[in-house]
């Protein structure tokens, strides 16, 4: 299927190399919060991807696996079965190796809310590797797995692979199947496939997707046929770029120029809004969905509660982190009787906006080219990168959530040591231009090793 | 945003605040409303509320019994029970 495949299906004959060679990497960046290769079964069930080890974010089903999604409230939850896009990867012969680090239930820009772990960036170990599928971008960068699954609800997939120098992929939503994942913001949110390598990540996208009866949102989608992409959007007015940012963006343009594809600028007046509409929106719907979140039929359980109430309060309190009591208390806020219209609706109103605006961009164009992020990794703690400033540079990210349509993360470009990734987004149903567009981008810009990583795990 | 609209959000969201909590929930909860007000700068009149990316029809199943078969190991999760039951303080 691929060059690097050969090697990785051999991985479990040498599994004490494999194992040193990861646990030497794990030392340094912490991509898993349950690593298991021991566990892995000495037969693979035969098919396209037999053997092939993944890891999947643990805010993922995995049967017999922890699923903490990075949180005290669930540190001792095991899953008692399967994701359908897990179950669907394991019947091709794929074998789950590991879960990995993630911000608390999904909710950050540096997989630094995880409550369980630290994730460091394999390229820079100073840095953050992105989230909030740090774990899974990490564990792809350094060569731990050949892919890796993570959840895509505002760039969450994108970002952190930007930061890494891997390919990272958000499908239209309803394409991959959303039973087991741990909901955060249903309307949103999308599962997501990490790889260094395209036609990998392709197949693990066609054994991935599809229609699930467990999933009343999934689709039968009749993916577009590709057709040649010849126009490529590109932001009038793009500002507040880091410098290396920008300058892998120029180059991206120039590359894709010679490639022969027509660049059209574009003006996305909505784009500003997006950020406030999907906080609005994402925080809303996690006030609701994490309300399941009790301490009665599983998760923290306080040593001593008065009544149910308290017992229900003392749960909350004690096993949230801050960011994620902070996106629930703005989210109830914003559903309160009384605030309803002037945020929720209102935001909801402006999605439809920024929906409308995207089609006259796809009118015009193929696809649309724009930074993943505005800056490369930055460093742990970096303060002129808090907690708020991280969700207004998703901006770039958000668009895809808020309508729906597929995207990848492509590695650009490196600067100073570190990648820069860029980002197609394609209208619904047409992630054939993505990878079309991106594997004619690799000619020019091939996907870049970490120092230290090897491809086949082993050398 | 005073003590008093927070405390109620809070008691909606079933979350007790500590001291610390107070200062930072307030600052970062008036933040991102302040953040949130700037959408009113944009004309919405007459437009729908889009509420799902992509969906457009609700979907149904049959009106049947379908057992994942995992009612056993879901128990086990439990922090704490009584036989088949999930225990509580007493209500009374």
């Amino acid at each position: 299927m691929t060059d690097a495949t050969p090697a990785w299906k051999r991985f479990r004959a040498r599994l004490t190399d494999y194992v040193s060679y990861a646990q030497q990497w794990e030392k340094k960046i912490g991509s898993f919060l349950s690593f298991r290769p021991d566990q892995v079964p000495d037969s693979a069930v035969a098919g396209p991807l037999e053997g092939l080890p993944f890891g999947v974010k643990d805010n993922i089903a995995v049967k017999g696996f922890p699923l903490t999604c990075g949180s005290k409230m669930l540190a001792d939850l095991v899953s008692p079965y399967d994701a359908t896009i897990v179950e669907r990867l394991k019947a091709a012969g794929a074998q789950v190796i590991g879960k990995t680090n993630l911000d608390e239930f999904g909710m950050g820009s540096s997989t630094e809310n995880s409550a369980l772990g630290k994730t460091n960036n394999p390229w820079d170990t100073a840095r953050v590797a992105g989230g909030s599928s740090g774990g899974s971008a990490a564990a792809v960068a350094a060569g731990l797995v050949p892919f890796a699954l993570g959840t895509d609800t505002g760039g969450s997939v994108r970002q952190p692979a930007s930061f890494c120098g891997v390919y990272g992929f958000k499908p239209t939503y309803g394409v991959m199947s959303r039973y087991g994942l741990t909901a955060y913001a249903s309307s949103l949110e999308t599962p997501g496939i990490f790889a260094k390598d395209l036609d990998l990540l392709e197949t693990v996208f066609d054994i991935a997707k599809g229609k699930d009866d467990n999933d009343q949102t999934s689709l039968d989608a009749e993916m577009m046929t590709p057709r040649p992409v010849k126009t490529i959007a590109i932001l009038e007015d793009l500002a507040d770029l880091d410098p290396a940012v920008k300058s892998v963006y120029d180059q991206t343009c120039a590359s894709l120029q010679k490639l022969g594809f027509e660049l059209v600028a574009v003006k996305l007046s909505t784009l500003e809004y997006a950020v406030p509409a999907y906080y609005t929106i994402a925080t809303a719907e996690a006030s609701s969905n994490l309300a399941r979140f009790n301490g009665i039929r599983y998760g923290l359980r306080p040593v001593y509660a008065e009544n149910h109430e308290h017992l229900v309060r003392q749960s909350r309190s004690a096993g949230f982190g801050n960011e994620v009591k902070t996106r629930i208390m703005v989210g109830t806020y914003v559903l309160r009787s009384g605030f309803q219209d002037q945020y929720y609706t209102k935001a909801q109103k402006v999605r439809t906006l920024i929906r409308n605006d995207l089609q006259k961009v796809f009118d015009r164009a193929d696809l649309l080219l724009t930074p993943t992020f505005p800056t490369p990794a930055f460093v742990h703690g970096d303060r002129s990168m808090n907690e708020f400033q991280q969700k207004l540079a998703d901006k770039f990210t958000v668009t895809a959530n808020l309508t729906g349509i597929p995207a990848l993360s492509f590695p650009a470009g490196l600067v100073t040591g570190l990648p820069v990734g860029m980002q197609f987004s394609a209208p619904a149903f047409c992630e054939g231009r993505l990878f079309e567009a991106a594997r004619r981008f690799a000619e020019t810009f091939a996907v870049p090793d970490c120092p230290g990583a090897s491809t086949e795990w082993s050398h | 945003m005073d003590i008093a609209e927070l405390e109620t959000t809070a008691a909606l969201a079933q979350i007790e605040l500590g001291e610390g909590d107070l200062e930072r929930l307030g600052t970062a909860l008036s933040q991102m409303l302040a953040y949130f007000d700037t959408m009113s700068a944009l004309d919405t009149e007459g437009l729908e509320p889009t509420t799902h990316a992509l969906v457009k029809d609700n979907r149904v199943r049959p009106d049947a019994v379908v057992s994942a078969g995992l009612a056993d190991d879901l128990l086990d999760q439990a922090p704490e029970r009584e036989d088949r039951f999930f225990v509580i303080p007493n209500v009374l």
